[in-house]
Formats: structure tokens, C-alpha cells, sequence
């Protein structure tokens, strides 16, 4: 069930968009930043605001990495990008730092619910690569002194 | 860019000089120049995409290939389609497809007709590289619906189920789910779909991913023998081949070029062919006699002389016939040639729900008189307005063709209807009205029209009877907000030409005719090119008109010398006994006429009544003697369109045992009064209406043009279609039966045809009521719930579909239901009957 407060935000985004439709992406980013994810209920509930088929919202949901379909997360939601100019400049290495660091597998969360970890396309930041991205930051020119310090400072 | 002014572009494919109108596609230029270009996801009436890389071209000076099928002509282009880097890339193309392709053919039902099988023989490579693991989606194919079943491992994402769904059908509940290789076209989540079920996810899949289930396993396509027919479900017509095999009817398709509606069938056109094999004990495989109350086989002869004896002996003003506009033109000229010449009376049907003044008056009020109106002509115009119907329902095809076309023309449609429609999401503006209401809605058009066009309009005398309205009053009648209804006039004054998509709801409700009449003629006045398409259910209706199977005119529209009785008016007589026999054929009266109970009765009185149908109808159960008919596919003829088109129907099936072709057999009643009254080829009949109706001089029986005929404007000086005086329908407040009762086609089901369909009927379950999500609110209701409709006089269970956007005070009960006939809600003369709901 959508909280009172997302669906007045949903409906606030109406505004912005010519049709209901063109705020799918916002919708479900509002739903996530609540939950963290999204279930099927969910996105049934935001297809009913939107006036759509729920099959609309999954396939967005499907088709970028930064929303988490059917996948609770972590509180804090690793995405390692892998792409070319980031493996190019030691993704690997950084992502088998956090595996080591947390005690998990990409696509695993720790059993303390703190953290997920995934790997990603290139999210646009090539020019510091390898790089990161934690919940909505950034985090750039990593190194594995960097990726702890990082991992570390978070409550 | 050259050839600016004359709006045309010259280019060269493969070496050879064409001309084609500017804007062309690649893909259709050299199609025109007669170059075959391989294809996947283009499909000329979905949007481009260009994804799928097949049709990959060379372009003189370009250095990367180009997908012809987004690719708009430029003048003094060079194309080349199968130079040698076309050929490898399409090679590649089709290598990659298959890399993660299941290919399982050998258990494939698409096998023998399959796209990517064909195109890989063709063109492809006949070795593959790739090594890896395939990507499976999932192990056994999945069931979408009743008539649908999954398989994504075959996929080559072409997303044009994905398309069709949405742009054709407008319904879009498939999904492309995932990206790249993992991407799968499914519903949500692989849920169980509550959809239209056409099946034209399945009808454009050019591979075996989307699969008929009731198909499945059945049958190769080689083993299948076709025939051409026309779907019989409603008067959309559309154009489809029924194929068998080992005498079983197997699936009906439909072609791209073999007719006007290329791919596209409604459930009902597309599923509903099993009625063909309904043989077994629902099938009247003999003739059958009443003895003391129960029936009995009977000989052809001896029926034949039963009836001869009882018609001849009967006096021709206490006699009459009604034939269902599901029957073939060459079957409804002959039955009125029957009536009118053999029995001499001219007591004569081709419906049982409407008058015959309202429908003499529609007639004329629609233009139907004035010759064929093809759909896509009327889709030409700047505005559709559509009206007086739930065409998304009853006639689901003309809704995707108006769908397709204007949202990829972006016309403005505009939609006035009594409950919403999905048609309301391509519609610019979309209003509703009360039932009964029509008139009003239109006479307040056209006095919005003359207030901003007095002089203009002066002529139009009709235009007095508005004197003393007022457009706020006449919109407060109909139920519509002022400002709806002048946004609505707004747009059809500034719009240069109007279609207008007219449906049965006049013929109903039995008004708004003179309203349609008179706004026609005010929008003519104003210079507007103005075309109307009536939207009709039976697939032959216009047919039966036009062979003059009504009591005000005869074939052609000539007005008869002495008018007959109409259905209504014979059940009239009959009541006070004074029909002394009555011939019915494929209508069911008993379920259709508004006032069941009426109807039973009058039947029953009817000196005697021979009923001619395919199975035991409630109206055949009351029968004196029984016939045995046909269904379409087992008979060869004609049949006309709501648009006025002619097409031919032919022959799969023999009839079983020994039903006779309809035709057949009004031929051997006539000829056992008259001899010699026929000699009833559909052929020749035909050719004798060639000569009688003037409509039809130029037409073909068979053969010609695949998109059929359109009928010519009548040849003669057209009299005799007075407006009907038209009563004002009762909306009065009834406390105690809160809600308006409208009935109609449900969108799997026309007619008791359909009702024979397995298939069909496992799409309807149970008996539905529709009603508003207000009412479902005050009742306390959800979907699917059980509730009690009760009427004054009839009460019955249905479960519940809310339907978002219909207003709160409208329910409707499809008329297709026998067991619980919304036909029992009526009592003689009502036109909308009042409910109460209680859950
Ligand atoms: S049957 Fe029609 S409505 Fe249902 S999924 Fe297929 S195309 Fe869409
Ligand atoms: S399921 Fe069929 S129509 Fe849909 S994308 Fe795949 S191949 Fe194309
Ligand atoms: S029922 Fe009407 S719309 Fe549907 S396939 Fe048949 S003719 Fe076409
Ligand atoms: S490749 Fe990693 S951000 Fe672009
Ligand atoms: S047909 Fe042109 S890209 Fe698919």
C-alpha cells in the first residue's frame, strides 16, 4: 500500500507532466525512496494513479538499474558501475574490495539489512572513473583507501 | 529538395527510376518497384520502431545501411536491396536472432508458416557461431488466457504485440519487460490477462510466441484446408478464412491483403468460428414436427407439404415472415420475394428489437440509401465524431480502425456515448449523455450552430421546431454540461469535413433520428463535407435493407404499395389472434424482441410457426415445425456491410445430416407453392438482384477486389421515408429503481450465434452487470461480486464489472444472455427500464 504522503507527492507531479502517464518515472522514484523498492502491489497502485496497465510501470522499473522490481534492498544500495571506462581503471577490484569489506556477492544484501550490493551500466560519470553511486551520491576516482573510508562512514 | 510543388519524389532502387509521393518509405518505394524487402517488426499499421534491422538498405553515398522501414525517400536516392553488404548484414542479422532463438520448430505450431523460419531459409546463414548458453526465459510455455498461450523463448523482439495491443486494440497490457537479449514481451508480471482476448498479439507475431491455445498442437498448416468467409458477428464484415482439418473447423485468420481489415478480428471473429463443429445434440441435423407437445423427426417432404398446405390456406394479410440480417443477401432477396410474390402478404422482418418506422427512418437519416461509405474514406476527414453506440463493444474492429488511424494522423475523434469506452483514451473529447437523450444532444448542436450561423441556416426550416429552447436547456436534458456540448460544437465548426460514426442506439431508443437528420443538414449548410457510417450489429443488416426485407420498401428501396406489417406489428395480430402462420428464419425472437414475455405469448398464439435455424432456439422451441439451417460456413453467397460493402462468402462445410443451406430452402418452399419460383444458385440470385436493386448493378458476385464492393448510390428517385414522430423517452424519477437500464452487444458476444461458441463463452462466463464505480460505491460492491438486479417484473442474478468513467446512475446487461435475458427488463414500450441493484 502507497502511503497517503507518496501518492499526494504523485499527485503533485501531475503538474509538472502534459499527461498523467509521463510521470512514471517520478511516481515510482517517489515510491522507492519510501520503501526502497518496488513490489507488485506498488506498481499496480501507481498504474491506477497514472491511469495505465501495471505492465507500463514494470517495464520501466525493468529497464533501468536504479529501480529495485520484486528487490528489497539494503539501506544503503551499492550500484558499482562495470562498464568499460570504470573496468578500464579497476571496477573489479573495487567491487571485490566491498565484497571482501561487507562478507557478500554481488546481487546479495547483509544480513543486517544495511547494505545491497550490485553492479551497473555506465552511469555517465567515465571522466572519474571507476566510481560508485549509494543511494542517490556519487562517489568518484575511488580507491580501495577510499571505498572503506566510504563504507565505513556510513551510519 | 526537388520536386517540392508537386509534392512527389523520384529515386532509383536497384537501378530502376520510380516517382512516389514524398514522405514514402523506403521499404514501400521499393516495394512499389517491385523489390522485396524482408521484414520483422514493420508492419504497416503499427508505428515504426526500426529495431528489429532486417531491412537494412544501401544508399548511395551513405555510408552505413539504413533500415528502410523508418526511412523516408529523399529525391535522387540510389538504393540498392541486395548488394553485397545487404545481403551479409541481413545474414548477420538473422544469425544473431537465432543465437538465442529456441528453435524448436519440430513442436512449434507457427512451424510451416513461421516468419523467421521462412526469412532464414531465404536469406540466412545456414551456419551458426555462436556458442554460448542460450538465455531461456522460461521452461514450459505459460497461458495468458483462455485463448492465449506463451512462449518467449522464441521471440525476436519485434515488439509488434507489444504494439498492436496498445495502438490497435488500445489496450495495452503487454510489455516489453527487461533489456537487450533478457527483454521479454509479456503481460505483467506472466499474469492471467483480463483483456480484449482478439488474439492480434497473436494474429501479428510473426513466430510461435504468442500461440491460439484452442489451436494448439492441432494441426500444420499444410494439413488445413481454407475457405473464405466474413466473420457473421457484427456488421464491421470483416474479412477472414475459417480453416479445417479432418472436417473440424481449426482456427479463422485473417490475412494481411486479403481483405479491408487486413490482421485485425475481434474475439468474436477470431475464436467464435467453433460454432461450426457445434454439431452433436445442439445441431437440428432433420426437420422436426410438434406432436402433442413434443417434437418429432419429420421427412423434407413431408414438412414441405405441411407448409404449402398451412401458407396457401392462409389469408395473406394474417401471414408473415421474418428473416434475421445474419442470412446472405441472395437468402433475405429471396425470402422477400417469398413473402411478397408466393404468400402474397407483405408482412415482412429482418429484426425483431426495433420498429420498422425508426429503422425506415435511420435508414434515411444515415445516408445508407446513398451508397457505400468506406471506413477509411470516412477516416479522411479532419473530425470523427462518434455517436449513438459503444463501438468498442459491439463492433470492436471499426474501434480499432478508428483508433489506429487517428492517433497516427492525429484527427480529432470525438466521442458521445450513454457509458464510457475505450475509444474515450483517443478521443479528444468525450462526453456523456443520458439514454433516451440523442435528440436533445444533437438539437442542442444544431442551435449552437445557429446561434453562431442565423443566416446561414435560415433556410433549414426544421430549425423552427427549436424555437423556445435554449442550448442550456437542451443540454441540461441530455445530461451534459453547457460548456461540454458548445466544446463539442466548436470543434465540428471549425473542422472543414466530419465523419460521423452513427450507431443502433437510435434505433433503441427510438430517437435522435430527426436530431441526426437535422444536424446533418445544418453542418451540410455550413459547407461541411459531412460522410456518416452507420455502426450496425448484424453482419447483414444493411444487406437485409437493401434487399428490401422490410415492411415499407421493397428491394432497392422502393416504397411498397401498401405498407406491411414489422416484427412489433405482427406479434400485434398474433396477440389478438389473427396471424394464421408466421415464418421465421435464424431470428430469435423470444430472446431479442423487448418484452420477452409478450413475445412468448403472441407466438404462441400464432396459428402456425415454422422456424428455420440452426439449433433449438427459445423462439424454435415454440415452433409448430422446425427447419434445419445453416451456418455461414457451410453456405455460398454475399454478404453487405455497415459500410455498404460487398463481399462474398464461400462454402467449408457441407451442412450436417439433413440441415440444408437457407437458401435451399426457401427455394423448395417457394417452388411447393409456385413452381418453378427459383432455381436458387446463389449465383443466380445474385444476378437477378444485379438487375432488381440499382445499388448493386455494378457488383461482383465472387472474385475482384479482395476489400470486396462498395453498393452505388440507388439509381432511383428514393420516397416515402417520413421522420417518425418521436416520443420523448421517460427519464422520470423512480425512487424505488434508482438505476437506467441499457442493453447492447457484449464484447464477446453478438446475437444467439455466438451463444454456440465454446470458446466464446468461456471469455463470459456467468451473466455480467455493468455499473459505474459511484454505484458500485453506494451498493458497497466490488468486482466480480454477486448482486440482484430486479426490474418491475423480472429479477436475476449477475456478477458485477465496474466500469470506471459511465455515469453513476446507468447499469447495463448485454443482450446475449438467455438465461437471464435482459429482454425480460423490458415490459412492451419501455426503452429504458429502471433497476434496483442490491448486493
Ligand atoms: S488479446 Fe488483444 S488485448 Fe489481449 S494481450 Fe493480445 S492484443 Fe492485447
Ligand atoms: S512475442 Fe512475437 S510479436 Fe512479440 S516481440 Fe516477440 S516475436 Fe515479436
Ligand atoms: S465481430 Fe465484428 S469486429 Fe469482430 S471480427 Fe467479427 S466482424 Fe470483425
Ligand atoms: S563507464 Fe562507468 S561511469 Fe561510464
Ligand atoms: S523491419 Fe525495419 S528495422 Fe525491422
Amino acid at each position: 500500500m502507497l502511503s497517503e504522503k507518496v501518492k499526494e507527492e504523485i499527485r503533485g507531479l501531475f503538474k509538472k507532466y502534459r499527461t498523467k502517464r509521463s510521470a512514471c518515472m517520478a511516481a515510482m522514484q517517489a515510491v522507492q525512496r519510501e520503501v526502497g523498492h518496488l513490489t507488485e502491489e506498488d506498481m499496480r497502485e501507481v498504474a491506477e494513479m497514472l491511469g495505465i496497465n501495471p505492465v507500463r510501470v514494470h517495464e520501466v522499473g525493468a529497464f533501468y538499474t536504479m529501480y529495485n522490481v520484486q528487490r528489497p534492498v539494503g539501506r544503503y544500495h551499492i550500484q558499482v558501475c562495470t562498464n568499460l571506462s570504470c573496468s578500464l581503471l579497476g571496477a573489479e577490484h573495487i567491487v571485490n574490495v566491498i565484497e571482501r569489506r561487507l562478507g557478500i556477492k554481488v546481487g546479495q544484501t547483509t544480513p543486517d539489512n544495511k547494505f545491497t550490493l550490485s553492479t551497473v551500466q555506465c552511469l555517465g560519470s567515465c571522466g572519474t572513473a571507476p566510481m560508485m553511486q549509494i543511494n542517490d551520491d556519487y562517489h568518484e576516482d575511488l580507491t580501495e583507501e577510499r571505498v572503506v573510508e566510504i563504507l565505513d562512514g556510513l551510519e | 529538395m526537388g520536386d517540392r510543388e508537386t509534392g512527389v519524389v523520384t529515386l532509383k532502387v536497384n537501378g530502376k527510376e520510380i516517382t512516389v509521393r514524398e514522405g514514402t518509405l523506403i521499404l514501400d518505394a521499393a516495394r512499389e518497384a517491385g523489390c522485396h524487402i524482408p521484414t520483422f517488426c514493420y508492419q504497416a499499421t503499427l508505428s515504426g520502431v526500426g529495431s528489429c534491422r532486417m531491412c537494412l538498405v544501401e544508399i548511395e553515398g551513405q555510408r552505413k545501411l539504413q533500415p528502410s522501414c523508418v526511412t523516408p525517400v529523399m529525391s535522387g536516392m540510389e538504393v540498392k536491396t541486395e548488394s553485397e553488404s545487404v545481403i551479409s548484414a541481413r545474414q548477420a542479422m538473422l544469425e544473431f536472432l537465432l543465437s538465442n532463438h529456441a528453435l524448436d520448430c519440430p513442436v512449434c505450431d507457427k512451424g510451416g508458416e513461421c516468419e523467421l523460419q521462412n526469412m532464414v531459409y531465404t536469406y540466412g546463414p545456414r551456419k551458426g557461431r555462436y556458442a554460448e548458453v542460450k538465455i531461456r526465459h522460461h521452461e514450459k510455455d505459460y497461458v495468458l488466457s483462455p485463448v492465449i498461450v506463451k512462449n518467449s523463448n522464441r521471440c525476436v523482439q519485434c515488439m509488434r504485440c507489444v504494439r498492436v495491443c496498445g495502438e490497435v486494440v488500445g489496450r495495452g497490457v503487454l510489455g516489453a519487460i527487461g533489456r537487450g537479449a533478457h527483454q521479454e514481451e509479456t503481460s505483467f508480471l506472466r499474469s492471467y490477462l483480463d483483456c480484449d482476448h482478439d488474439g492480434m498479439c497473436i494474429e501479428v507475431c510473426p513466430v510461435g510466441c504468442f500461440m491460439r491455445r484452442p489451436y494448439r498442437y492441432r494441426a500444420r498448416p499444410w494439413d488445413l484446408r481454407g475457405s473464405r468467409t466474413v466473420c457473421p458477428y457484427c456488421a464491421t464484415g470483416c474479412r477472414m478464412t475459417i480453416e479445417e482439418r479432418d472436417g473440424e473447423v481449426v482456427r479463422s485468420i485473417a490475412r494481411e491483403g486479403e481483405g479491408f481489415n487486413d490482421k485485425m478480428l475481434c474475439a468474436r471473429g477470431r475464436f467464435g468460428y467453433d460454432i461450426l463443429n457445434s454439431g452433436g445434440e445442439e445441431r437440428l441435423t432433420t426437420p422436426l414436427i410438434k406432436k402433442n407437445g413434443m417434437f418429432e423427426p419429420v421427412s423434407w417432404e413431408k414438412a414441405l407439404s405441411i407448409i404449402r398446405e398451412q401458407f396457401t390456406k392462409a389469408d395473406p394479410r394474417r401471414l408473415g415472415g421474418i428473416a434475421s440480417a445474419a442470412l446472405t443477401n441472395e437468402e433475405l432477396y429471396l425470402f422477400q420475394r417469398l413473402v411478397r410474390e408466393v404468400l402474397g402478404s407483405g408482412n415482412i422482418d429482418s429484426t425483431s428489437r426495433w420498429d420498422a418506422a425508426t429503422t425506415g427512418a435511420f435508414i434515411f437519416a444515415t445516408g445508407i440509401t446513398g451508397g457505400g461509405v468506406s471506413i477509411y474514406d470516412c477516416m479522411e476527414a479532419e473530425t470523427v465524431f462518434v455517436v449513438g453506440g459503444q463501438v468498442s463493444e459491439e463492433n470492436p474492429v471499426t474501434d480499432y480502425i478508428i483508433r489506429y488511424v487517428s492517433d497516427s494522423s492525429r484527427k480529432s475523434v470525438l466521442v458521445a456515448s450513454t457509458r464510457a469506452m475505450k475509444l474515450d483514451t483517443s478521443a479528444e473529447l468525450s462526453l456523456r449523455h443520458l439514454p433516451g437523450r440523442l435528440g436533445a444532444l444533437f438539437n442542442g448542436l444544431v442551435l449552437t450552430l445557429y446561434e453562431d450561423n442565423q443566416e446561414r441556416l435560415e433556410g433549414i426550416k426544421e430549425i423552427g421546431v427549436l424555437k423556445g429552447r435554449t442550448v442550456t436547456d437542451l443540454a441540461a436534458e441530455c445530461g451534459v454540461s453547457e460548456a461540454d456540448l458548445r466544446a463539442l460544437c466548436a470543434r465540428l465548426e471549425s473542422s472543414g469535413s466530419i465523419s460521423m460514426v452513427v450507431g443502433t442506439d437510435l434505433l433503441r431508443f427510438r430517437e435522435g433520428i430527426s436530431g441526426l437528420r437535422l444536424l446533418g443538414d445544418a453542418l451540410r449548410a455550413l459547407g461541411k463535407v459531412l460522410k456518416i457510417l452507420p455502426v450496425l450489429d448484424r453482419c447483414n443488416q444493411r444487406g437485409a435493407w437493401d434487399m428490401g426485407v422490410h415492411p415499407l420498401f421493397g428491394p432497392d428501396y422502393r416504397k411498397v404499395e401498401r405498407a406491411g406489417l414489422g416484427c412489433d406489428g405482427m406479434l400485434d395480430q398474433a396477440m389478438d389472434g389473427a396471424m394464421d402462420a408466421l415464418y421465421v428464419v435464424g431470428e430469435d425472437v423470444v430472446n431479442m424482441y423487448p418484452d420477452r414475455t409478450f413475445a412468448e405469448e403472441a407466438l404462441s398464439r400464432v396459428g402456425f410457426l415454422v422456424v428455420q435455424d440452426v439449433s433449438l432456439t427459445d423462439t424454435a422451441r415454440m415452433a409448430h415445425l422446425v427447419l434445419p439451417g445453416a451456418y455461414p460456413g457451410e453456405k455460398e453467397g454475399t454478404f453487405t456491410n455497415q459500410e455498404g460493402r460487398v463481399q462474398h462468402i464461400s462454402r467449408l462445410l457441407e451442412p450436417p445430416g439433413q440441415a440444408r443451406v437457407d437458401l435451399e430452402i426457401i427455394e423448395a418452399v417457394g417452388s411447393s407453392i409456385v413452381h418453378g419460383f427459383s432455381d436458387g444458385t446463389p449465383q443466380t440470385v445474385f444476378d437477378e438482384i444485379r438487375r432488381e436493386v440499382s445499388m448493386y448493378r455494378d457488383a461482383a458476385f465472387s472474385g475482384g477486389s479482395p476489400d470486396g464492393w462498395l453498393v452505388k448510390k440507388s439509381a432511383r428517385r428514393l420516397e416515402g421515408f417520413e421522420l417518425i414522430e418521436e416520443k420523448k423517452v421517460s427519464l422520470d424519477a423512480d425512487p424505488e429503481h434508482p438505476y437506467f437500464l441499457v442493453t447492447g452487444n457484449h464484447i464477446f458476444l453478438s446475437g444467439s450465434l455466438s451463444r454456440r461458441s465454446g470458446i466464446l463463452n468461456e471469455l463470459v462466463r456467468e451473466a455480467v452487470v455493468e455499473i459505474s464505480e459511484e454505484a458500485a460505491g453506494e451498493l458497497g460492491v466490488i468486482d466480480g461480486q454477486t448482486v440482484s438486479v430486479s426490474g418491475r417484473g423480472f429479477d436475476a442474478t449477475y456478477s458485477v464489472r465496474i466500469r470506471k468513467g459511465t455515469p453513476r446512475e446507468v447499469v447495463f446487461i448485454a443482450e446475449n444472455f438467455e438465461d437471464k435475458a435482459a429482454n425480460r427488463f423490458y415490459k412492451r414500450g419501455d426503452v429504458v427500464p429502471r433497476v434496483k441493484i442490491t448486493a
